[in-house]
């Protein structure tokens, strides 16, 4: 004996529309976190500390500044580095908060038995994980609201950069969106929060660490053997007796050449393309090179990691001034921006894990964890 | 023939229109190596309330979450409201409700909130949305509480709340998975009542409970399952019939015996510590056999101070399940 039950065709559409879906979990998420007095007491702490931090730091670059035999002029760029300083910051404490506020948005409702309601819905394992990460990210987005009265201040000092303030935000906010994407995506597929903070912090901390360990790990194999001749300064460099200004480009290269080891890291650069910070600093366009070389020293810690890439991406040639006995001096010309590369890579990971988090909520569901309840 | 000894696993002859209610044919599911549910058939009938009964870790629940289209079964077949929840997943959504064992609160969300939320999340409007949360917490009486936030409610009402939810976009299925836990007496009595006016609007409804006298009240048809797999399927009706169990309490305990002995009855007896009464246990087959013995005792001038079925009808069938299965 069989039943003979015809699969009704489901013909009619059913009324949940992609984006209300989308809507609808951003709002839920949103409401939940405005809700909580933790995410208020995080909000203020941020703003202290990132306050002192920058405050610190005009305190300590105004003070070179009115010293008196300094160089520096007033539009020396104190606005520029504690700019520099908020980004570099928001984008550190990011790292470190983006990760925890988002691994939590998925195993928290399956601890919570919410998620399976969720899933019960009209709603697709898609528009769940879009809607989580868009709130993930707009509440990782109000860490650098908060920041913006230092902003504000550092832009009272009138010499910050402005071609570059724009895109230094929007890379920020682009990397605070893959970090969270990343942290919701490892929330879909793990099991326990403390187990998706966890991985989480590992592959953040892949990205911002990891890349540097590889690029100095590298290194070794980089090595290559190059003949290059000394540098000869000018007597008067040389015994002390020289009172003016030093110029450091007042050398020759002296006749012989001898070997010497050193890296070629235009070869090795590319392993700090994913790092979030090179991405930012790489991204944003560099302030014209002072005449004076000792303004360099007033750099932020952005610019100077775009510095330092740049420097490397150029490689042999700028770091031996006598190169097979001809002089090099001066900035490296402009190099190939690393970042589009590393934001690409970024993105693919991110979209991978967020791919394979779409994966795991999918129902009904074939594969379960080992001592999971889907409800 | 009789109707007490069915042969096991076997689903009664539906007559069922097609297209409507729940039909699940041989399934089965394993959690690794745990096998959850061996080899299930279940049958819902459209316009009546179904008990799902089991022990603990019978497989009640992965029951539930198979027809709740969450959880895909390794074999055999589900048809929804003749739809195939593994195909169309989405429009088996959209006409069931299902509440869970667990509550499932937002906890920084009101009530209303909640109903709202998933209420738009089966594409109502925000009006529409309102007001069927409105008309929901009034009917489970949480309207004082619609704008407490989920953390404060107490399990029986996080419970109702749960119950509305599950009831929001007006399913034709529902999947209730221990609704009565948490409940005040009260509460349960208009339980009872909601479920059976839903299953008399022409709702499918499913419950599983433990307890299982209000089942009585409630279902119409009970399926049994043990061990995953399922050890029987009833209907109210048929439970009626079977072989019974009914405690005679009387004052005076010898006169039973005699009586019961002279009938040649079989009875366990108990006799009072203090006095001449006592009870006596027999088994009788059928509502009717237990009419004419009490007629009977009272015509042979027993002193019979209390007769009544020793436990409920699905509580019978349960025991005698359990009993088997030892």
């Amino acid at each position: 004996m069989s039943i003979s039950t015809p699969t009704r065709d489901a013909g009619k559409k059913s009324g949940l529309g992609f984006f209300a879906g989308i809507g609808t979990v951003f709002g839920l998420e949103i409401k939940q976190r405005v809700r909580s007095r933790g995410w208020y007491i995080m909000l203020a702490i941020w703003f202290v500390v990132i306050a002192a931090i920058v405050g610190l730091a005009a305190l300590t670059v105004g003070s070179i500044d009115s010293s008196p035999d300094s160089y520096q002029s007033a539009d020396s760029g104190i606005g520029q580095v504690m700019f520099e300083l908020v980004i570099a910051f928001v984008l550190f404490f990011g790292m470190l908060i983006a990760p925890a506020l988002s691994s939590n948005s998925i195993t928290g409702d399956r601890a919570n038995g919410t998620l399976a309601i969720l899933q019960n819905t009209l709603l697709t394992p898609g528009q769940l994980l879009t809607g989580k990460w868009l709130a993930a990210w707009v509440a990782s987005l109000a860490f650098l609201l908060v920041t913006l009265p230092l902003i504000v201040w550092a832009m009272t000092y009138g010499d910050v950069y402005l071609r570059a303030f724009p895109v230094l935000l929007g890379m920020l906010a682009v990397e605070l969106a893959i970090v969270c994407a990343i942290g919701v995506g490892i929330s879909a597929l793990a099991n326990r929060t403390l187990f998706a903070v966890m991985i989480s912090y590992l592959v953040v901390a892949l990205l911002g660490l990891g890349t540097l360990i590889a690029y100095g790990l590298s290194l070794e194999l980089v090595k290559v053997d190059v003949e290059a001749s000394e540098q000869i300064w000018p007597e008067s460099y040389e015994n002390g007796e020289y009172m003016g200004e030093w110029d450091e480009e007042n050398f020759t290269c002296g006749p012989t050449l001898y070997g010497q080891q050193v890296y070629a890291t235009d070869r090795n650069t590319w392993l700090l393309a994913m790092n979030p910070f090179v991405v930012v600093a790489d991204a944003a366009p560099r302030p014209p090179k002072p005449e004076r070389p000792e303004s360099f020293g007033m750099a932020g810690p952005m610019g100077m990691i775009s510095d330092g890439v740049r420097y490397s991406q150029a490689g042999v040639e700028y770091q031996v001034p006598c190169l097979n006995g001809v002089k090099t001096v001066g900035n490296p010309p402009d190099q190939a921006p690393l970042w589009p590369l590393g934001l690409g890579l970024q993105v693919v990971l991110a979209a991978g894990i967020l791919g394979a988090g779409r994966q795991r909520l999918k129902t009904p569901a074939g594969k379960l964890a080992r001592g999971t309840r889907v409800a | 023939m009789d109707s007490t000894l069915p042969s096991h696993g076997h689903v009664p002859v539906t007559t069922q229109a097609p297209g409507t209610g729940i039909v699940a044919q041989g399934l089965a599911r394993s959690f690794g190596t745990v096998k959850a549910v061996e080899n299930i058939d279940f049958v819902a009938e459209a316009g009546k309330v179904t008990a799902l009964i089991g022990p603990n870790g019978s497989g009640k629940t992965t029951l539930l979450l198979m027809l709740a289209s969450l959880l895909r079964p390794d074999s055999g077949s589900i048809r929804i409201q003749g739809i195939d929840p593994e195909r169309d997943a989405r429009s088996v959504r959209a006409v069931l409700g299902w509440m869970p064992d667990t509550l499932g609160v937002w906890e920084s969300l009101t009530a209303r909130e909640i109903l709202t939320t998933v209420g738009s999340l089966y594409g109502m409007g925000k009006a529409h949305a309102r007001a069927r949360a409105a008309e929901l917490l009034e009917m489970v009486e949480l309207s004082a509480l619609a704008d407490t936030p989920g953390r404060v409610l107490s399990r029986g009402q996080a419970q109702r709340l749960s119950l509305a939810r599950a009831l929001i976009n007006d399913p034709q299925v529902l999947l209730l998975d221990e609704p009565a836990s948490g409940l005040d007496p009260g509460a349960r009595v208009q339980l009872r009542m909601l479920v059976r006016d839903l299953a008399e609007s022409g709702k499918t409804v499913v419950i599983s409970s433990h307890v299982l006298v209000e089942l009585d009240e409630m279902a119409d048809a009970a399926v049994f399952v043990s061990k995953g797999r399922t050890v029987r399927s009833q209907t109210l009706a048929e439970a009626g019939e079977q072989v019974r169990g009914y405690t005679i309490v009387v004052t005076d305990l010898p006169a039973l015996r005699q009586f019961l002995e002279s009938a040649s009855m079989a009875a366990a007896y108990q006799p009072n510590v203090e006095n001449a009464g006592g009870t006596a246990k027999v088994k009788l087959p059928g509502d009717s056999h237990a009419t004419e013995l009490l007629a009977a005792l009272v015509r042979a001038g027993i002193p019979v101070s209390a007769f009544a079925p020793s436990s409920g009808l699905l509580e019978e069938t349960y025991l005698r399940l359990e009993e088997g299965t030892k």
